[in-house]
């Protein structure tokens, strides 16, 4: 009965969503929320019991608080009947989810998803949101228009996210097992070397800092030596002698993803920037205001003589 | 220091993140299919995008491999083209009729 706990929580949690989706008294949604937090909860219990694995108690307790939070906002911002205010929860779930890549040591990532998400893109929605409320808001200030309030078909739509949440737990609980066992140390340390011998200056800088004396790079060595390990950590061999480096030139994350993003995807890199250039054209040309030019304005501008004079249309009307 | 980290991101860790961006993924399914507000849908469909980083970052990070979070970089300018494109239209539809029901579009599928 162990491989159906996944499927029971995402039926539990389904309803609850269900729950908070329809019209009804407050009680009921109430009791929704508890039974969503209760199925979150349920949900660590069963990773815990099936995936083998240690997680460190600090970290699984920052994970839990900025999952919850990253839950109810997404869960509040489907509910909300205020769009903008959708939008504000929206904001709140990037901000935990650039915590989570804080806790999977992304910081690139999480500081780049907090000033494009939550400062750009974001701030144009709300653009959007106030640009199109003004009219209907002006006449009842306190209601929200009819079709913000009320959710469409709530059933049918949590059905299909119960078969959808169903499937992808499960697999990413009881099916993981199948996955192979995580990256080691050696590995990480070799990619760790291998990108360091890339980045010539703070190659240098950590040499030299071990050893002042040294010449670098070597003379007469067409390439810089490689870096090695054992149980002390990593170390060059040069001139005959054993240099220890300190990990703390070991490049960092963001130094990763640069590399990854130059020397493995250089094509995505300009066709991304050629998106988003066109983006920016078609919004432009789509938002535009049409101006309209009668025939005569369209021919002065060309430099011929309008058509219809003054007294053409004097006479006409 | 990156040793130490290298050994804390084990199968649990990575079965939590997967677990998280299914359920923000499939509650921003649920929010695209019974909301009406049309802006609403699109930031709905921001909640899916999101929930996909989550699950390419904690990859990139079970692996040790930064694919991933190049690939976040990517989810983030498509997001943005989506979001310009999308609120542009946005935009037009709502000069037309003064409304953003998406039911009032039903034309549009026929």
């Amino acid at each position: 009965m162990d491989g159906l706990d996944p499927y029971i929580a995402c039926l539990a949690g389904s309803f609850a969503l269900y729950l908070l989706l329809r019209r009804g008294p407050l009680v009921m949604k109430l009791v929704g929320a508890l039974l969503g937090l209760g199925t979150m909860g349920w949900l660590v219990v069963i990773c815990s019991e099936v995936v083998p694995g240690e997680v460190d108690p600090a970290r699984n307790v920052l994970f839990l608080v900025f999952a919850t939070i990253a839950i109810s906002a997404a869960v509040r911002m489907i509910t909300h009947s205020r769009p903008v205010y959708a939008a504000l929860y929206f904001v709140m779930v990037v901000m935990s989810s650039a915590g989570l890549f804080l806790l999977m040591e992304a910081e690139f990532m999480a500081f780049a998803l907090i000033i494009v998400y939550a400062g750009a893109i974001l701030i144009t929605y709300m653009f959007v949101l106030m640009l199109a409320q003004q009219a209907s808001e002006a006449e009842q200030i306190d209601e929200a228009p009819l079709y913000d309030r009320f959710a469409r078909e709530p059933g049918a739509a949590v059905i299909v996210g119960l078969i959808l949440a169903g499937t992808i737990v499960t697999a990413s609980t009881t099916g993981l097992g199948q996955l192979p066992p995580p990256v080691d140390a050696a590995t990480v340390n070799t990619a760790n070397g291998a990108l360091l011998e890339q980045l010539p200056n703070q190659y240098r800088d950590a040499v030299l800092a071990a050893d002042p004396d040294l010449v670098w790079p070597p003379e007469g060595a067409d390439s810089v030596p490689p870096i090695q390990w054992d149980a002390d950590g990593p170390y060059v061999h040069v001139e005959g002698r054993d240099v220890r480096i300190d990990e703390e030139f070991m490049p960092s994350n963001t130094q990763h993803v640069g590399w990854s993003l130059v020397a493995s995807f250089p094509a995505s890199l300009e066709v991304a920037g050629v998106i988003l250039l066109l983006a920016m054209f078609g919004a432009v040309v789509l938002a535009r205001r049409q101006a309209e030019h009668s025939e005569d304005e369209l021919r002065v501008d060309a430099g011929l003589k309008p058509v219809h004079t003054i007294e053409d249309e004097e006479g006409g009307a | 220091m990156m040793l130490q980290l290298a050994s804390t991101f084990s199968q649990l860790s990575l079965s939590q993140y997967l677990v998280l961006s299914s359920l923000l993924f499939v509650i921003g399914l649920v929010g695209f299919l019974t909301r009406r507000n049309l802006i609403v849908m699109f930031l709905c469909t921001e909640l899916m995008f999101q929930a996909a980083a989550i699950a390419f970052v904690a990859f990139g990070r079970y692996w040790f491999d930064f694919s991933g979070q190049v690939f976040v970089i990517f989810i983030l300018t498509v997001a943005a083209a989506e979001a310009a494109l999308a609120l542009a239209l946005v935009v037009l539809l709502y000069r037309r009729r003064s409304t953003l029901n998406a039911d009032d579009w039903m034309e549009l599928c026929e």
